[in-house]
């Protein structure tokens, strides 16, 4: 695990590190993967079809609208809102 | 006695004829909550005015004679719970302030029941870890000796029965989050079956693992909790239809001829003298009780540490990815574009141990790794189930230790992400192969800490594995902890 695999991950994860942060997450990482490898040396493969038998679409509830939380409940939580999200500006 | 200690079981009969009423008891928790919680660090809201109110509302079903099995009995509550107007943290500065707009199912039908809940317990933040030291807000302690840790990640929730802070409390298990602490704090912890207690608004870690349960002071007490919260939901698509039992059916039940399996990895090299020794013991005890011990294997237990963080890692990576600051949650005063708001709000709101798990679970999913990782994980997932379907078509149920280790101290373990990791190797499997599975106290060490040891059973048989911790607990003095 280098830094730039971990700079990598940081991005897809949208997620920022100092250069201390950064060296420390090197570490703990190239750690944790010693770990994960131990799995390598197994040679077994998934199959797919002996998963989700317990899965059965026939049992689906109906798409039926029920009512939702009113707006205010749902806009409590955000840090801004003027009756709807609130986003930096994306379109110019 | 006091009230504080006693069972759910013992809490009805007084409640029901009148020797003390639920504002009495509720009362009596939480002046010892204000009076002892300090040092324990149990709970990271206390909802005194809301415990309060419920209990007068229970107090007026008992006296109606209304009352069910959970009427007015003083409960709390994992911090990952969603709690309609009762702030929910996940002990993370990321929800530091989320109030949720609803109530997780395990939430209505508690209320249905009249329950009082006393307040939302702390935790490993977002559930990831076993120490609750990551917790942003109580990094609480052990009562038997709170210079140790109580486990995690629902370390609040069993250090709270322990202490004798609530009647009994939910927690939730991805890897052993209920077992594990309750195992650390000398209480008795329920893992249910994958897909009996509904998940809906249980903040997600890893969907495909997570399952709330009970912690409570006995075997019994978890079977009573649990017909309350187990059960359908058309909220959450992985909750069975399966008809819900009486977990308490089996409570008294005859130990003779029963098949406990004792797979002898989980009593090899890391597992310390002292818990072997114990557990092995307690297999005796059933053995004198008239149950048969059967040796077997589970070859694959030495992978199972990593397939278990591959899957758990490679979900959060994916749950966690709903946190954007934007419609709920910390967002960085930091101006920019929306990436950078959301790169800021999340740089600032995750703790480290929840960013590790969220790059180890991007580097298991990404392009080129998947196969040699995720992929490889998933096929552990199948081959495990195997040798418990292996192990499960000759004995009824299994005992292993619920942890290497009693719990630690407060400093121990938490730089070194991999020793706690390796930590999880007795609790894992069990998540991983959707069991239920049962932790109650089994001996002490030298130092008087608990050592837990678990009960594994075959997928929807809570009952058998609850009738057979209540066989053991019935003939076992537990000695309560002394804060």
């Amino acid at each position: 695990m280098d830094h730039d695999m971990v700079r990598y991950l940081a991005k897809l994860a949208k997620l920022s590190f100092t250069d201390e942060e950064l060296e420390q997450a090197v570490s703990d990482m190239t750690s944790i993967i010693e770990i994960m490898d131990t799995i390598k040396e197994i040679d077994i493969t998934y199959d797919p079809l002996k998963d989700n038998h317990n899965v059965y679409l026939k049992d689906l509830r109906k798409d039926e609208a029920k009512p939702s939380l009113p707006t205010e409940k749902l806009l409590q939580n955000a840090v801004q809102s003027e009756n709807c999200f609130v986003v930096p500006k994306v379109v110019e | 006695m006091d009230i504080t200690s006693l069972t759910i079981k013992e809490m009805r009969s007084k409640l029901d004829s009148r020797e003390i009423s639920s504002p009495e008891l509720t009362k009596a928790y939480i002046d010892r909550i204000k009076a002892v919680d300090g040092s324990v660090e149990s709970y990271i809201t206390v909802t005194e005015e809301g415990a309060m109110a419920a209990a007068e509302a229970a107090q007026k079903k008992i006296d109606a004679g209304e009352a069910t099995a959970l009427c007015g009995i003083p409960l709390a509550i994992k911090d990952n719970i969603c709690t309609d107007g009762v702030k929910t943290t996940c002990a993370s500065k990321m929800l530091e302030n989320f109030i949720p707009p609803y109530n997780a199912t395990v939430m209505e039908k508690l209320e249905a029941e009249n329950i009082v809940m006393l307040g939302k317990t702390s935790m490993d933040e977002f559930a990831m870890g076993g120490s609750t030291q990551t917790s942003a807000f109580k990094k609480t302690k052990n009562p038997y000796d709170t210079s140790r840790v109580p486990g995690g990640s629902s370390g609040g929730s069993a250090a709270a029965v322990g202490a004798d802070l609530c009647a009994a409390a939910l927690g939730s298990d991805t890897g052993g989050s209920i077992r594990q602490p309750s195992s650390f704090c000398g209480v008795t912890g329920l893992k249910p079956t994958y897909g009996r207690v509904s998940r809906y608004g249980l903040v997600a870690f890893a969907s495909s693992l997570d399952q709330i349960g009970p912690i409570a002071r006995s075997a019994e007490d978890c079977g009573i909790i649990l017909n309350t919260i187990a059960g359908y939901d058309p909220h959450d698509g992985t909750v069975s239809k399966n008809p819900v039992d009486d977990y308490t059916s089996k409570i008294g039940m005859d130990m003779k001829g029963v098949k406990i399996a004792i797979p002898a990895e989980f009593y090899a090299e890391g597992i310390d003298d002292v818990v072997k020794k114990t557990v092995l013991a307690a297999a005796d005890k059933y053995k004198t009780m008239g149950a048969e011990l059967v040796e077997c294997s589970m070859p694959s237990l030495k992978y199972a540490v990593a397939a278990y963080y591959l899957i758990s890692s490679a979900e959060a990576s994916s749950n966690l990815s709903r946190y954007d600051g934007i419609k709920y949650g910390h967002r960085s005063d930091i101006t920019g574009n929306y990436n950078e708001l959301i790169t800021a709000s999340r740089s600032e709101g995750f703790g480290d141990e929840v960013k590790r798990r969220i790059l180890l679970g991007n580097y298991a999913l990404c392009s080129g790794y998947y196969d040699a990782y995720y992929g490889k994980a998933m096929a552990l997932k199948q081959k495990i189930r195997e040798e418990y379907n292996e192990i499960f078509g000759k004995c009824d149920m299994i005992l292993t230790p619920t942890a290497p280790t009693v719990a630690y101290g407060v400093n121990e373990n938490i730089s070194d992400p991999k020793k706690m990791y390796q930590a999880d190797i007795c609790t894992v499997t069990v998540n991983i192969a959707s069991l239920p599975a049962i932790s109650t106290t089994c001996g002490y060490d030298e130092k008087g800490m608990p050592i837990g040891m678990s009960l594994i059973g075959r997928m929807w048989d809570e009952a058998s594995i609850i009738g057979a911790a209540d066989a053991f607990e019935k003939n076992f003095d537990r000695i309560a902890a002394k804060i």
